[in-house]
């Protein structure tokens, strides 16, 4: 299956090897991936901060290179419903809405096209730990996908997942959010922190770089023993046997 | 009164076709609705179905529950006023007390029957009184509600003011849920009768959850409330 | 004091929330019981079927009735006339002040009791009531706890009390109407059964909000559990409903589907204690009921939603369920919002009515997590509108810094070239920031992130020579 990658600009910037993590699962199932050099940003900093034309401009930088995609797979359920925005965005502009649907349509979170495409929920990790599970809120609420990432990770050998009180609260990241409503996002993230605290569990798993990103600098930061990852770095380990 | 007074209406309407971006509307026809979930709900129950769901939802608002037939109501009625000392009973002036054979335990507890030629000593009476009792019209399976017809002779007071009400619940009159009611109440209104002034669905005794989320029984109206259903009407 | 709340800008109005400890942990437990009740008694009740059906139900009855809505205003307004009523349109709050001083007047009314309402707070009617010398009495129990408490304001459309906890409530009715009980939540609302007894007997206008009107009969529904709606509506001989112009339905059938939604989203309920009906009555011989009865429909700023991108607002039934949902309620709670309608529905409502000017700000003051849009049983897309207005605002308010960064933002996410310059240059650029893996005093708006949380340093490798380089399906990188 021919897969095209949205790596993320955050990703890219900061946590390249969540991006490789992607890539080597992703192969190891199967796919032939292919990064097209055009992608940046998918336009949501400046799509949620109400400035629509430069959402714009990103938005249509990023159609044009995923335009002969087939898939396009993106570790970030955020940035995956931002491509399902650009008809919305792009609704008044004819020569691009068609374009923009198409973008829109091919797109799927990383563990959605895992579990929804390519129908594995077994991708043959092996990771001990007792962990928790951040549900991002784009993800669940506007992508719609809820089921996707705890299938995998119910796989995941050695992996005892725990309960997290509260999971349905945001963690505060919210993008601009963060820096625009400081304090609010301060309590925010502090409460998510006791709250995984208070699961007990030792590792942290997210599955959007942006909440990963909020959650990890909070816990580090006041020095708790937390370990945060991306759902991709779990799904890529292996043991010497389980291995490819 | 006489037909009512109207301000300042044509203005504000035009406004809003304006911002509606069209002209004003003279006829629109209601859609048929997609999505009528409300009919699906204890659509096939059958009527000891509706009677159990009445019973366990009056239980769950906490309203006591006792069922009877028609031939033990007088019964169960007087012992039901026993256990409100303290205070009359008052009673809102119905037909059915007769029909239903109550009227010699409502003289025997020399019960006040809303009169409204006495005027506002009727107010005075069931503001004091230990419970009021009443017929409930329609009830609602999924809610444990009680529906009155208020007016002239169903009075509001009486399921109001009173520590207790005691609504008569003839089986007969529980439907699965609010739209069943409703429905009766759209078609008697599309018929062009006249429409209740007050149309009261109460579900047990009043109740507040202001102060810290607490739920405290008994506010402004009743206290308690108890839900008699005749089983056999 | 109308529809704002307080003097001082949004972050002193958040500060001082975020130091309110009890405040705080009174919202987050009332958020938490709120939701659980909430859950129990829509998706989790089996009985209730499918809530999305339900949603779906409520969004298109709404969307109809705006569409429509001159012509079922002037059903109702016909109907709730013929009937012996009458009607009054308010463009503005203070056309519908004026009108209900007048009626107070021309009644020679002394006395006003009131059951609780948005609407009337929206428009100061307490004030302009208490201007022509008139005693005005709340009588829904968290309103009363206010009133008493020198007219402190809403912090929740629902439960407006929601910020003050039973001992504070105690020292206010102590220290205010000479209370000598307990903190027992049954003594307290005891005692206001009592104080309010005679004074709801001897009110010359009840007062009341409206959570529906029938326009098929010109019908007022009110939804209440303490039964005051019911005593405010029962014994003054004149009556006035005060509602916001998009409060109706069409007919009865309608009215039922909604207040279903209204019942179990606000509190969980499948149904409240009261649900209660008042048609005006040409022939009124009850010894029980209004002889008159008024109606001030109110637009009041909700005509600028009609026909835009924000007409959807419009559609909401005041349940405060994504009140309920919102974590940044949850945190700096109702006052912080500066205006009677707080959290997400405050935040896209209040710039509707009271412009950006003053309520520029609330949109920001949302995460766009979207648990908002998720609650809400009309499916108003609460989140969206948020970002709505602040492509609005920032187009007229917006500071020049930021728009000059998301020019650029513009820019670079349109160019692979500059962002390729950027990731790439980005390592020596943060370089004096770097300590370990990680950011702990970064520059410029940096500084607020790193006041509070550690930031990723940016990686050194670059992923897009790494992808091309790499042996494909060569097990793990470094």
């Amino acid at each position: 299956m021919k897969v095209s990658l949205f790596v993320t600009c955050l990703s890219e910037m900061f946590y390249q090897n969540v991006a490789k993590d992607v890539v080597e699962v992703l192969e190891r199932l199967g796919c032939d991936i292919d990064f097209p050099k055009g992608q940046i940003c998918c336009g949501q900093p400046a799509y949620n901060s109400g400035y629509r034309k430069d959402a714009q401009k990103a938005a249509k930088q990023m159609i044009d290179s995923f335009e002969n995609s087939e898939y396009i797979v993106t570790p970030s359920g955020s940035c995956a419903a931002m491509f399902k925005e650009y008809p919305e965005l792009l609704k008044d502009d004819p020569k691009w809405h068609a374009r923009a649907q198409a973008t829109a349509d091919k797109t799927y979170e990383f563990t959605q096209f895992i579990v929804h495409v390519l129908k594995i929920e077994d991708v043959g990790a092996e990771y001990p730990a007792r962990a928790t599970y951040h549900t991002s809120c784009h993800m669940t609420r506007l992508l719609k996908e809820t089921d996707a990432p705890s299938l995998l990770l119910a796989n995941v050998k050695g992996l005892y997942m725990l309960p997290l009180a509260n999971n349905y609260d945001c963690c505060g990241f919210g993008g601009t959010f963060a820096v625009k409503m400081a304090p609010i996002s301060e309590q925010m993230v502090d409460e998510k922190v006791r709250h995984i605290e208070e699961s007990t569990a030792d590792l942290l798993i997210a599955a959007d770089n942006g909440c990963m990103m909020n959650i990890k600098g909070r816990i580090d930061r006041t020095g708790k023993p937390i370990e945060v990852k991306h759902i991709a770095q779990i799904l890529n380990s292996q043991t010497a046997e389980g291995g490819n | 009164m006489t037909e009512g007074l109207v301000h300042n209406q044509e203005e504000f309407l035009n406004n809003i076709s304006a911002r509606l971006g069209r002209e004003r509307k003279q006829q629109v026809v209601k859609p048929v609705w997609k999505h009528r979930p409300q009919w699906e709900i204890l659509k096939d129950a059958a009527p000891e179905e509706l009677a159990a769901q009445f019973k366990k939802n009056s239980l769950e608002k906490t309203t006591a529950v006792i069922e009877t037939t028609a031939a033990g109501l007088a019964e169960t009625v007087r012992g039901a006023i026993s256990q409100y000392g303290g205070g009359r009973v008052v009673t809102t002036k119905d037909a059915r007390f007769g029909d239903y054979g109550l009227e010699p335990v409502l003289v025997e507890s020399e019960a006040h029957v809303w009169n409204a030629e006495l005027g506002e000593e009727n107010i005075d009476i069931a503001k004091r009184a230990a419970v009021g009792v009443f017929f409930s019209d329609i009830s609602l399976a999924e809610s444990g509600t009680v529906v009155q017809f208020n007016g002239k002779d169903i009075a509001r007071s009486v399921s109001l003011l009173p520590l207790a009400y005691l609504a008569i619940v003839p089986q007969s009159t529980i439907v699965p849920r609010m739209t069943q009611a409703t429905h009766q109440i759209q078609q008697s209104v599309e018929a062009g009768q006249e429409l209740s002034t007050c149309i009261n669905f109460i579900s047990g005794p009043s109740n507040s959850a202001d102060i810290e989320m607490n739920i405290v029984i008994g506010v402004h109206g009743p206290v308690e409330a108890l839900h008699v259903i005749v089983t056999d009407r | 004091m109308a529809m704002k709340i307080g003097d001082k800008s949004f972050f002193g109005r958040v500060d001082d929330a975020l130091q309110d400890d009890f405040m705080r942990q009174a919202m987050s437990s009332a958020q938490d019981r709120l939701r659980g009740k909430k859950q129990a008694a829509t998706v989790e009740d089996e009985l209730v079927g499918d809530w999305e059906e339900w949603r779906s139900a409520g969004e298109e009855i709404r969307q109809h009735t705006l569409d429509n809505l001159d012509f079922y205003l002037e059903q109702l307004s016909e109907n709730f006339t013929k009937r012996g009523g009458h009607v009054y349109f308010a463009k503005t709050a203070e056309d519908a002040t004026r009108y209900v001083q007048e009626v107070a007047k021309r009644k020679n009314a002394k006395n006003v009791t009131k059951a609780k309402s948005m609407v009337t707070e929206e428009i100061g009617l307490n004030e302009a009531l208490e201007e022509i010398d008139c005693n005005v009495y709340e009588t829904d129990l968290a309103e009363y706890i206010l009133q008493i408490d020198d007219h402190d304001r809403p912090s929740h459309i629902v439960v407006p009390s929601l910020h003050k906890n039973k001992e504070q409530i105690r020292d206010t009715f102590r220290d205010k109407a000479n209370y000598t009980g307990t903190e027992e939540p049954k003594q307290l609302a005891a005692f206001a059964r009592a104080q309010l007894r005679e004074t709801f007997m001897q009110a010359d206008i009840g007062v009341t909000g409206c959570n529906f009107a029938v326009a098929q009969s010109g019908s007022i529904s009110l939804v209440t559990n303490e039964g005051n709606a019911n005593m405010v509506t029962t014994f003054p001989e004149t009556q006035i409903s005060i509602m916001g112009m998009e409060r109706l339905v069409p007919t009865w059938e309608e009215l039922d589907v909604m207040t279903n939604l209204l019942s179990r989203s606000a509190v969980g309920q499948k149904i409240t204690t009261y649900v209660t009906n008042l048609t005006p009555q040409l022939v009124e011989d009850s010894v029980d009921a209004p002889k008159e009865f008024h109606l001030v429909i109110l637009d009041a700023g909700r005509s600028n939603a009609l026909g835009t991108e924000f007409q959807s607002a419009l559609q909401c039934i005041r349940c405060a369920a994504c009140v309920n949902v919102c974590p940044v309620y949850r945190h700096i709670g109702g006052h912080a919002y500066g205006s009677i309608y707080q959290g997400p529905i405050g935040a896209v409502l209040s710039p509707i009515l009271g412009g950006y000017e003053e309520y520029g700000e609330l949109p920001y003051a949302s995460s766009l997590c979207a648990a908002c849009t998720e609650a809400c049983p009309v499916k108003i897309p609460l989140h969206e509108l948020l970002i709505r207005h602040r492509e609005n605002y920032v187009k007229d308010y917006g500071k020049t810094a930021e728009k000059m960064a998301m020019k650029t933002f513009g820019v670079g996410a349109s160019s692979p070239l500059l962002f390729k310059m950027a990731v790439k240059g980005m390592p020596a650029a943060m370089k004096p920031f770097v300590k370990d893996d990680h950011i702990e005093n970064g520059p410029g708006p940096m500084k607020l992130w790193t006041e509070v949380r550690d930031f990723p340093a940016p990686g050194k490798g670059n992923f897009r020579n790494w992808f091309d380089n790499r042996k494909k399906g060569g097990g793990a990188h470094d």
